[in-house]
């Protein structure tokens, strides 16, 4: 059977969008799960098999859950520690990723070095020196003491991420201004910053994510339960039966809105920033 | 991240010009907070290992030389998680690469609402590891979880399978969801890499007669090979150290069957309380990455970037 070239475009085109659809369902279904469970009540979903698609709309899970979980609480000081670690990436690597993009001196490579090492480091083996330290510190239990714990983690990754935008950045404008008289500083703070927004969006981004995000350090150096952050709040419902499970669920889509969103509203910067310029729409 | 010699050449002859010590003041506070709060602990729980010291005793730790690591290596379950650990990095790197490859290669085409599409598929990218886990555990339960349905309709299976409860179903699920939380951020960037290829070069190919999946094999690989070489480092290293996802998802269970190495080391230090053994198992993590990092930049210098 011989097919015209029209009907074999398209055929083609047929096969993308489908195999384009597939992949968007599979992923967003988990998503979309979780969407459904939160506002479908209990019975509906400890029933087996489940309704593929919602039976009702209600909302009331969400109301309950502010009344009776202290999610509020819990979102406040995610939403500390998420800022104030992006806040301390910003500044370090700002200044980190300069260094090493603009100036040659002995011991770039090691600091460099030292950077992807710290990729490698487990946290579970760090966490008990880190709690002896941050013990003589005054650290433990304090939201001060997650933004520089989580900050120690990240910022390796941010100062490299920087470093290779500011890379691709052209020199001739920042030597042009240091003829006009320009310092090494203002050239960082009049040229390379403004010039480096998407990837300081980036930075941001992969901070704050990280400070939303920390589990393991949040879950051993709070004690106190009103600097809980959110990670170890919706973390303790995992295993147990008390809680119906629209509430776990509703409580897991209260706290994943804030990073989507303000995903969804960076994207083009972040691939931008994290790629190093070069993106199509 | 393709023109950084250029930068670096004139950032080197300025400095020739004028030496001074503002880079170091640079540094200096990544240098001090990293150093502080990661190579000093490093180097601290190295010494431990060389230690007994329980996390409940009240008296100090006493210096015991390699005590620690010959019980280690005499040690079945220290083998059985190193196994774990290997096997759970070389699924997440297959799959996720695979899939990141894939979907970036679908993604390049134009067509309508692509917008959409990069946003719905890298949505995971944003989601928070402990949300994911709480959905995961719920599609994944045996009583109610959905994906016994999709199961029963692919498959001849009489019974809801138990996912996280079987041992060999444990692995597969851990994957399933380290699958659908990793692949969307590597296939952005694949699919940038993918854009940078020269079009000309596929040109080329085509008047020379290659087919599709010749001008892949030829002119896409070689172009993309840098940035998944990097990408498999960084995936590999990642894995070796990956805890709350795993941790909370399985607890390394059932019979440690997803008990990763640092999930072991945590167990060890914190469920039953032997710190100074939690911390050999935990250098033995390390050296184990080292490796892995030696290996990539080795291989990488004999055979170039482009032979991965």
């Amino acid at each position: 059977m011989s097919m015209s070239p029209t009907t074999v475009r398209w055929l083609r085109r047929l096969a993308l969008y489908g195999a384009i659809v597939a992949v968007c369902l599979l992923v967003f279904f988990p998503v979309y799960w979780m969407l459904v469970t939160s506002i479908r009540p209990t019975r509906f979903s400890i029933t087996y098999p489940p309704n593929l698609l919602p039976e009702e709309l209600r909302w009331s899970a969400y109301v309950e859950l502010f009344q009776t979980i202290p999610i509020a609480t819990w979102l406040r000081n995610t939403t500390i520690v998420s800022l104030g670690t992006t806040a301390v990436c910003l500044v370090l690597s700002v200044l980190g990723a300069y260094s090493i993009s603009s100036f040659r001196w002995r011991g770039r490579g090691l600091f460099g070095f030292a950077l992807l090492v710290t990729q490698m480091l487990p946290e579970a083996l760090l966490i008990i020196p880190i709690f002896i330290i941050f013990r003589q510190l005054n650290l433990l239990d304090s939201l001060q003491g997650l933004v520089i714990s989580d900050s120690a983690f990240v910022v390796p990754i941010t100062v490299w991420v920087l470093k290779g935008f500011f890379d691709t950045l052209p020199t001739e404008v920042a030597e042009a201004a240091m003829v006009d008289g320009c310092s090494r500083m203002g050239v960082l703070w009049r040229i390379m910053i403004p010039l480096s927004m998407p990837a300081l969006v980036a930075v941001s981004v992969v901070a704050f994510f990280e400070g939303w995000n920390e589990y393991l350090f949040a879950s051993t150096f709070i004690t106190t339960s009103e600097l809980r952050v959110a990670s170890i709040g919706l973390a303790s419902f995992i295993g147990e039966l008390a809680t119906p499970v629209e509430l776990v669920l509703a409580a897991a889509t209260v706290f994943t809105v804030a990073p989507v969103v303000f995903y969804l509203l960076m994207q083009r910067y972040i691939v931008a920033g994290l790629t190093g310029g070069a993106v199509k729409g | 991240m393709s023109t950084q010699t250029e930068g670096l050449h004139t950032g080197a002859t300025r400095a020739a010009r004028r030496p001074s010590l503002l880079p170091y003041a640079l540094a200096a506070p990544t240098a001090i907070f990293i150093g502080l709060l990661l190579l000093y602990p490093i180097l601290q729980g190295i010494y431990t290992s060389f230690t007994v010291n329980q996390l409940l005793s009240s008296a100090p730790p006493r210096w015991v030389g390699l005590a620690n690591y010959e019980r280690m290596l005499a040690d079945v379950a220290f083998w059985h998680s190193v196994v774990i650990t290997l096997w759970y990095t070389v699924l997440v790197v297959v799959t996720v690469i695979v899939t990141a490859l894939l979907v970036a290669l679908l993604m390049n085409n134009t067509f309508r609402w692509r917008w959409l599409a990069r946003g719905i598929i890298t949505l995971p990218w944003a989601f928070p590891e402990v949300a994911a886990v709480l959905i995961f555990t719920w599609i994944l339960s045996q009583q109610f979880g959905v994906l016994n349905v999709f199961a029963r309709w692919l498959f001849p299976i009489g019974d809801n399978l138990p996912w996280l409860t079987d041992p060999n179903l444990a692995m597969f699920s851990l994957i399933l969801m380290t699958l659908w939380k990793l692949f969307p951020f590597y296939s952005l960037i694949l699919l940038t890499a993918l854009q940078a290829v020269e079009q000309e070069l596929y040109e080329a190919a085509k008047i020379d007669g290659a087919g599709r999946l010749q001008s892949f094999r030829h002119v896409t690989l070689p172009g993309i090979a840098p940035t998944l070489g990097i990408m498999i480092l960084l995936i590999t290293i990642w894995s070796f150290r990956r805890f709350t996802s795993i941790y909370l998802l399985t607890g390394g269970g059932p019979a440690s069957a997803t008990e990763t190495l640092v999930v072991r080391v945590y167990n060890t230090a914190f469920r039953f309380y032997d710190l100074s053994y939690g911390a050999t198992l935990g250098v033995a993590g390390l050296v184990l990455a080292l490796a892995v990092t030696v290996l990539y930049f080795y291989g990488q210098r004999r055979w170039g970037a482009g032979a991965l």
